[in-house]
């Protein structure tokens, strides 16, 4: 054809411009690349309501000029243990999730972190954030950690149509109130407490005792201090009876069941109460059950109960590249940051670290949680943040045995001592 | 030179043998005599991970179970994958497909299918539940919420997994015996069971032997069935060896006492494996005398 | 000769007892059928849990009995687990670790199969000294859980200068494969009849020489064998391909853990089973296709201790 000469030569010479204009485009996106401070993270958040979450840190990062690389391992142990190898084997991530904890202490100790001091002095971590998790992310002067959110370990929720079934008119507000609101479920046919058997979900139920029955002083004292004598103490020994006794008011199909599963014969009204961390929450919104409606929600025992806290912490492997320290400044001052904090608890069931923020967006349980954390003097701190992983564990295998086995209870109370000397 | 090129050629096994594996060995008895927690240090304290090790109830629990579940579960594999094996080799209709339905469960990953199993044997809801609808209202299966039985479920999963492969082995196995041995005995009269028991047995005997080996290796590093169906529970009650040993490795950060169990699981199996080991070179020797 | 039979893939062998009369229903032939369908039925029972709770929305696995049918059918689970569950910050379902999953297991099943072969060989004709106590610690290292040898595993990868990259989990995936390859092979190779490899020598042939054209085309079924059980292996691996391989190698496995694990997260039960059986599928393919092969390889005598 005549005209496909000419039609060949426009079309050739379109090509070459649009291979220039992508190749500048890439030149300029590479550099654009390569000065917005890039974040590898390592994190355990899979779950459709935790993808959500760490979604909004993602964005806020963005937001701030940062560029977000995702690396999720589901299950705390894989994700920590992965983080642990890669340090090791020299290919560390820029930043890493871990529980607020003494988790990562031994890799403070090896020098295997940067430290954030600069973003800690400039917003006042000391005063801004609670003690417990100032008490894990300081250490030596130095602030190894940046906190994400805090979650309250041994919340009581409760049915509302079981409560009604069973004739329980308010709140139970004391530890006998409550035990008398167990008796009350009982007698009406409804399972009691709706508990998932397995190891970390009795230490709930023993923590919940130790700080609602117990007090703060002889929780701090056994858990923090470790003191031989509180451990042996009466009071101690009253807590562990009080632990065992929630026994009787679990379901015999309890052993091995899924924490979700136990939240699950909530929902349907098939057990009466659960005490479960506030991450709860997710599975009666996924029901589309919500706050002081359909379900209720208890902090404490007391009127100064304890909040017992955990919660999920970032840290930053050691590394001298300028980019990747930005990064890890940028991603710091980012996570702190109001919004930030506000956007990732909503969706994650959990409250900010910071009591400044404005809790009315918030539900209802988040909102009274946000109010409790306002005194200080309530703030606790979960088993994890005192003791190491290694006492932690051994205390929770006694814990467990002590649950499920005929074991006595000044046997149960020798073994948690021996635990917890080491 | 002719002696050379064996020996070159198997380099890449010594060289993994003895990096990796003797190596590994080695670095983690040395660990053992240590206080290390997530990292390896160098402070030695002599036995006392050892000690500690053998006053833990959980460890000793687990050795238990493990000692018992093994036994079960080799024995299971073995007659169960014998019985399939001598079924299907009955000219059945259907072979292939039978074949495929005994050998499925090897390609799954444990994780979820241990879930199932969770589901299959909770009290209630599982078989039992659906039992009792059919009418026998009192028939109750618990044993995976006893402290006791539980380890048992874990021995019913585990053979449902690894039986098929078993019985492909054995069929194997069957298939190379000369048909000549069945018509002799055919014309001696003897019967089908006898024949299995008396001839056809002792001649499978290297096979069963290799299929002990690599069930015996599933046993010893029994951990993902353990964690999906019962997470060691209740309690403690099905506990095993590598799930303690892995638990203290990441989640205790405790590679000390972690190293001093795998090395503690390691003695007996070497113990068990040098016997055999030096039966076969025997053999081998008077073979290759030849 | 035995050596001869056990050679030939026994195509048709059948006891002679049934093969001499016509099939009849004797309570013989009953039993066997109904203690097959039996076993059927207990191997078949996890699948249909698995089937039938992906086809069921979240809201009947909650309520309803493991083992119903479902009452309003729905694929969704199996869409959601393909390309849209949540594996962490992006969204995108398990599909994004197959090529890596292809890309880890053809050389972890070529290259140990290879070693192992060429071991096997080594082991059962030349047996050179000391080879058989090499092999014996092969074997017991096949008894040590592989997370105990991780961190020094992590150690020498990251001194050599390739942790965290493809060619590591393949070397990785080398030493744990080793020793039951070397075994299949040595074993398979030691019911060959020796005739053979003497009259090879004698015809002049060296080491390679005997393997490349005497041995290795004898070893089809083995190898056959020994791919099945490898490719189910490293498929499936989910911890080494999670350490070694390196963020941007990550096997399929790793997205089925994030869609199955969690801890303080909700539990989609039907999307997890999806992905479970969507992850199973290629060496169930390749069972499928090749069983008659895998039983047919080790008639050949690879089990003759």
């Amino acid at each position: 054809m005549y005209t496909a000469p000419k039609f060949k030569q426009r079309a050739l010479a379109l090509a070459c411009a649009c291979a220039a204009l992508s190749a500048s485009a890439d030149t300029l996106a590479a550099a654009a690349a390569a000065s917005a401070p890039r974040a590898e993270v390592i994190h355990w958040w899979t779950s459709g309501g935790e993808s959500a979450a760490v979604k909004q840190v993602a964005q806020a990062y963005r937001a701030a000029g940062g560029v977000w690389v995702d690396t999720a391992i589901a299950g705390g142990d894989q994700s920590r243990a992965v983080t642990v190898n890669r340090i090791v084997g020299g290919n560390p991530p820029t930043a890493a999730q871990f529980n607020t904890s003494k988790q990562f202490f031994d890799i403070i100790e090896q020098g295997m972190l940067n430290n954030v001091d600069d973003v800690a002095r400039a917003q006042n971590w000391d005063k801004l954030l609670p003690e417990p998790i100032v008490s894990v992310i300081k250490v030596d002067g130095h602030y190894y950690a940046v906190p994400l959110n805090i979650h309250m370990q041994t919340w009581i929720w409760y049915s509302k149509a079981a409560f009604q079934k069973a004739g329980i008119a308010k709140e139970p507000a004391s530890v006998p109130e409550f035990f008398a609101a167990l008796d009350k479920l009982k007698a009406a046919g409804i399972v009691p407490l709706a508990h998932g058997g397995q190891a970390w979900q009795e230490t709930i139920l023993f923590s919940a005792m130790l700080a609602n029955l117990g007090g703060k002083d002889l929780y701090l004292k056994v858990l923090r201090d470790r003191d031989p004598k509180a451990i042996a103490s009466p009071a101690f020994r009253n807590v562990l009876l009080a632990y065992k006794r929630l026994q009787g008011y679990v379901d015999p199909r309890s052993p091995g069941r899924n924490w979700n599963d136990a939240t699950a014969m909530l929902i349907s009204g098939k057990a009466g109460m659960q005490i479960m961390g506030d991450w709860a929450k997710g599975e009666f919104t996924a029901a589309k059950q919500l706050p002081e409606q359909q379900y209720g929600c208890i902090a404490g025992l007391a009127p100064n109960a304890p909040y017992l806290m955990q919660g999920d912490v970032f840290v930053f492997p050691k590394t001298r590249n300028a980019g990747a320290v930005q990064a890890q400044k940028l991603l710091a001052s980012v996570v702190v940051a109001p919004n930030t904090q506000l956007a990732f608890s909503k969706l994650k069931g959990s409250v900010p670290v910071r009591t400044d923020v404005d809790a009315s967006q918030a539900d209802a349980c988040a909102q009274k949680g946000i109010a409790i954390m306002k005194d200080r003097s309530r703030h606790l701190g979960v088993s994890e943040v005192y003791l190491t992983p290694d006492q932690n564990g051994a205390m929770q295998d006694v814990l467990t045995a002590y649950w499920n086995t005929n074991m006595t209870v000044d046997k149960a109370q020798k073994n948690i001592a021996a635990a917890l000397s080491e | 030179m002719r002696a050379a090129t064996p020996y070159a050629a198997l380099l890449p096994m010594a060289l993994t043998v003895i990096v990796a594996y003797l190596g590994t060995m080695l670095w983690t008895l040395r660990t053992s005599f240590t206080a290390s927690r997530t990292f390896p240090s160098d402070k030695f304290i002599g036995i006392t991970q050892y000690t500690r090790l053998f006053d833990n109830e959980r460890w000793m629990l687990s050795l238990h179970n493990l000692a018992v579940y093994g036994l079960l579960f080799i024995l299971a594999c073995l007659v169960i994958g014998f019985l399939l094996a001598v079924f299907i080799d009955q000219n059945v209709s259907g072979e292939g497909v039978l074949r495929t339905v005994f050998l499925y469960p090897y390609a799954m990953s444990f994780v979820a299918t241990g879930l199932v199993w969770q589901w299959l044997l909770t009290p209630g809801t599982g078989i039992d539940g659906s039992i009792a609808a059919l009418g026998f209202p009192d028939f109750v299966f618990d044993w995976i919420v006893d402290q006791d039985l539980a380890i048992y479920t874990i021995v019913i999963a585990t053979v449902w997994q690894s039986a098929g492969l078993v019985m492909a082995l054995m069929l194997a196995g069957l298939r190379g015996i000369d048909a000549d041995i069945w018509k002799a005995a055919r014309l001696d009269g003897i019967p089908a069971w006898r024949v299995y028991v008396s001839i056809i047995l002792p001649m499978l005997w290297p096979t069963v032997a290799t299929v002990f080996l690599l069930l015996a290796t599933s046993v010893v590093k029994l951990y993902d069935a353990v964690v999906a169906m019962t997470q060691g529970g209740p309690g403690t009650a099905s506990e095993v060896p590598a799930k303690f040993i892995m638990d203290h490795l990441f989640l205790r950060s405790n590679i000390g006492l972690a190293s001093a169990g795998a090395i503690m699981l390691l003695v007996p199996v070497l113990a068990l494996l040098a016997p055999y080991a030096y039966a076969r070179s025997r053999r081998n020797r008077e073979r290759g005398h030849a | 000769m035995m050596a001869q039979t056990t050679l030939t893939p026994p195509l048709v062998h059948a006891p002679v007892a049934v093969l001499a009369r016509r099939r009849r229903f004797t309570p013989a032939r009953i039993g066997i059928y109904v203690f097959l369908f039996g076993a059927a039925l207990f191997f078949l029972l996890p699948l249909y849990v698995m089937l039938v709770t992906s086809l069921k929305g979240m809201d009947e696995i909650r309520a309803g009995s493991i083992l119903a049918l479902p009452v309003e059918w729905t694929i969704e689970p199996w869409r959601q687990a393909w390309s849209q569950v949540c594996t962490g910050a992006s969204c995108e379902g398990i599909r994004g670790g197959f090529w890596n999953s292809v890309a880890i297991t053809v050389p972890s099943t070529i290259l140990p199969i290879l070693i192992g072969a060429i071991n096997g060989y080594a082991l059962s004709f030349w047996r050179p000294r000391g080879a058989n106590l090499l092999f014996g610690v092969l074997l017991a290292g096949a008894f040590i859980p592989v997370q105990v040898m991780i961190y020094p595993l992590v150690r020498l990868l990251a001194g050599a200068g390739i942790f965290g990259s493809l060619p590591a989990i393949v070397l990785v995936h080398l030493v744990f494969g080793m020793p039951v390859m070397t075994l299949l092979f040595r074993n398979y190779y030691a019911s060959l009849p020796q005739e053979l490899f003497h009259a090879a020598r004698i015809d002049g042939g060296g080491f390679w020489r005997i393997f490349l054209h005497v041995v290795l085309p004898l070893s089809v079924p083995i190898i056959v064998v020994a791919a099945i059980m490898q490719v189910t292996g490293v498929w499936n691996d989910y911890i080494l391909g999670l350490v070694f391989a390196g963020r941007d190698n990550l096997p399929m496995t790793v997205q089925l853990n994030n869609v199955i694990n969690t801890t303080t997260g909700t539990r989609l039960y039907n999307v997890n089973m999806a992905a479970t059986i969507l992850t199973a599928l290629v060496p169930l393919a390749l069972y499928f296709f090749s069983g008659r092969w895998f039983v047919r390889g080790i008639a050949a005598g690879a089990v003759k201790g």
